[in-house]
């Protein structure tokens, strides 16, 4: 069909169904709000992970007994190690100063620890941090090794935390995503049912069914794509008056920037176009025989 | 244009079938009035040919193809070819009488300079060229059953279809439309016409099928709506044999003479030697 009377035929629709319509795009926007709101809390658990992560290290704690031909041997092995860009060696002294630096706030900690308490250890740099599991898998339990300590599980509270709000987010998501079917099968039912005198004529004259279902999947299209924009401008909204307005004052890490804003808001509004077109489909089938 | 071969349907709550064993052949550039009492089988036998329900058995064949056998999505391609009126008009309320009938090319994506000089044409085919910016409310009954066959006939269909096209009209109006789906028949479409409306038929006298309780029961050639003599009708016969082709069914019911019933006995079907009615002319149109 050609697009000008294609257009009639959606106007009319959306016209006739106007409280419904409405009643599709508010539930769609906060559908999508809440699947923005998911994929920005993602975002930031990947910026706090980027931000953290050039600086955390794999620390191979040596025993006490440990020979200098074992650390040798250690050493050299983790050299020849690709997943290995740096290899530092920290005496217990060492250790026990920066233990001191680090917990300069903290002097009752202190005081219970003496030089001689902190073993030497290997301070080991990564190609890729996240790949840490298996650097502590293969020396763990090496000659002349006490423990193996990857610091970024000491990020795993940080990470739960982020994690469960993106649960929370992509499950409300999820519920509000079953409430937006339910409200376009509506939508598409009472539609097929004020069409039915055109949807019939259509039939008659040779209308192909992809024709005689455009209205009605555009029509359901359009609501996704209103929400999905609307859901956008919730997240701009919140980017720049919670994460920039407040949050960012408050936090010592730093928050996701403006280009996941734009990255989800454009999945935002790709998912409402598409899964609402695609549920239009699916309660198309069940009140529209073409 | 159409050939029924032993088309048979049922509904699946119907306690008898709705068609029964009909064959019959119209060709193309004829004019058909399908008859009989409401339920007996017309309406369904319309529907069939439009696809809009499938035999349960026999063929139903338009412009050569077998209707049961087009794939789903080449169906909007048959039904551009037929095109259908009803008793009802199924004008779209809200749309000009232009517009009603530019609906019909703009679904199927006719370009819009076609539609343009297109629709005026077919509105004055029907006369109505003044009212073409008048909304289907505005128009007395048998103009907007006029409007309808210009919607139905804008696409040049091969096979018209229509289904108790008077029903809804009084007997003055009722003959110009009449007249008016002559004059698409003239123009060499193929007419079949449902209708109780036993004075134009009476007064067309062209082909009459008749179907009773949705058998096939005559099919006279410048017929009238009741049958004048008993006239038993010929299907072939369910398996091969070479006599089988002009028999009769084994016992045809026919409407006898104005004001009447009366039930005529056909030949008797069978392979390889049927007899034909002593007493009946061959029928026109059956098929072999």
């Amino acid at each position: 069909m050609r697009p000008a009377p294609l257009a009639s035929l959606l106007w009319t629709g959306l016209r006739r169904n106007l409280a419904m319509t409405a009643a599709v795009i508010v539930t769609v926007t906060i559908c999508l709000a809440m699947l923005g709101a998911g994929l920005l809390l993602r975002a930031q658990v990947h910026t706090v992970d980027d931000y953290l992560l050039g600086q955390l290290e794999v620390v191979v704690d040596l025993t006490d007994e440990i020979t200098p031909a074992q650390r040798t041997a250690l050493e050299t092995e983790m050299h020849r190690d690709p997943a290995i860009v740096g290899v530092r060696y920290e005496s217990g002294r060492q250790v026990y100063d920066r233990f001191r630096r680090d917990f300069h706030d903290s002097p009752d900690v202190v005081a219970g620890v003496r030089p001689g308490d902190l073993p030497a250890a290997l301070r080991l740099t990564l190609a890729d941090p996240r790949a840490s599991g298996d650097i502590v898998v293969t020396y763990t339990g090496q000659d002349g090794v006490e423990a193996v300590r990857d610091q970024r599980a000491l990020l795993d509270p940080l990470y739960r935390f982020l994690d469960a709000f993106t649960i929370g987010a992509f499950a409300l998501a999820a519920v509000q995503a079953l409430a937006s079917f339910a409200l376009i099968y509506t939508m598409i039912r009472i539609s097929a049912h004020g069409r039915r005198r055109e949807t019939a004529v259509m039939k008659l004259v040779g209308a192909s069914n992809g024709t005689i279902r455009a209205p009605f999947m555009l029509e359901s299209a359009i609501a996704g794509l209103v929400g999905g924009l609307l859901a956008g401008g919730l997240l701009v909204a919140a980017k720049v008056f919670l994460v920039d307005g407040q949050f960012a004052r408050q936090s010592t890490f730093p928050l996701f920037g403006w280009s996941a804003v734009w990255e989800s808001g454009a999945v935002v509004v790709a998912v409402g176009i598409l899964a609402a077109a695609a549920m239009a489909s699916l309660a198309l089938h069940r009140h529209l025989r073409v | 244009m159409i050939v029924l071969d032993a088309v048979s349907k049922w509904y699946p709550t119907g306690d008898r079938p709705a068609l029964a064993d009909v064959s019959a052949e119209i060709g193309t550039g004829e004019f058909v009035f399908l008859v009989g009492p409401s339920g007996s089988g017309k309406s369904t036998l319309l529907r069939l040919l439009l696809r809009e329900e499938r035999a349960s058995a026999g063929q139903v064949l338009v412009a050569g193809r077998d209707v049961a056998r087009i794939p789903d999505r080449r169906v909007p391609r048959l039904r551009r070819a037929v095109g259908c009126v009803f008793q009802d008009f199924r004008l779209l309320p809200n749309r000009t009488v232009a517009a009603n009938v530019a609906f019909a090319l703009d679904v199927v994506g006719r370009p819009r300079h076609v539609v343009r000089s297109v629709v005026p044409e077919a509105l004055e085919l029907v006369g109505l060229r003044e009212a073409a910016q008048r909304y289907p409310d505005e128009l007395s009954g048998g103009e907007q059953q006029r409007v309808a066959i210009a919607r139905a006939f804008v696409g040049r269909p091969r096979v018209l279809l229509a289904d108790e096209p008077t029903g809804n009209l009084d007997p003055a109006t009722s003959l110009e439309i009449m007249k008016l789906l002559d004059t698409i028949h003239r123009a060499g479409t193929t007419v079949l016409m449902a209708t109780h409306n036993a004075s134009l038929v009476d007064a067309m006298r062209r082909r009459v099928l008749e179907l009773g309780d949705g058998v096939l029961i005559r099919d006279e050639a410048d017929g009238r709506y009741d049958q004048t003599v008993p006239q038993p009708i010929a299907v072939p016969a369910q398996s091969a044999g070479d006599g089988g082709v002009d028999s009769g069914v084994d016992s045809g019911i026919g409407i006898g003479g104005i004001g009447g019933i009366g039930i005529g006995i056909g030949g008797i079907g069978g392979v390889g030697g049927g007899v034909s009615s002593p007493w009946a002319p061959p029928v026109r149109g059956a098929v072999g």
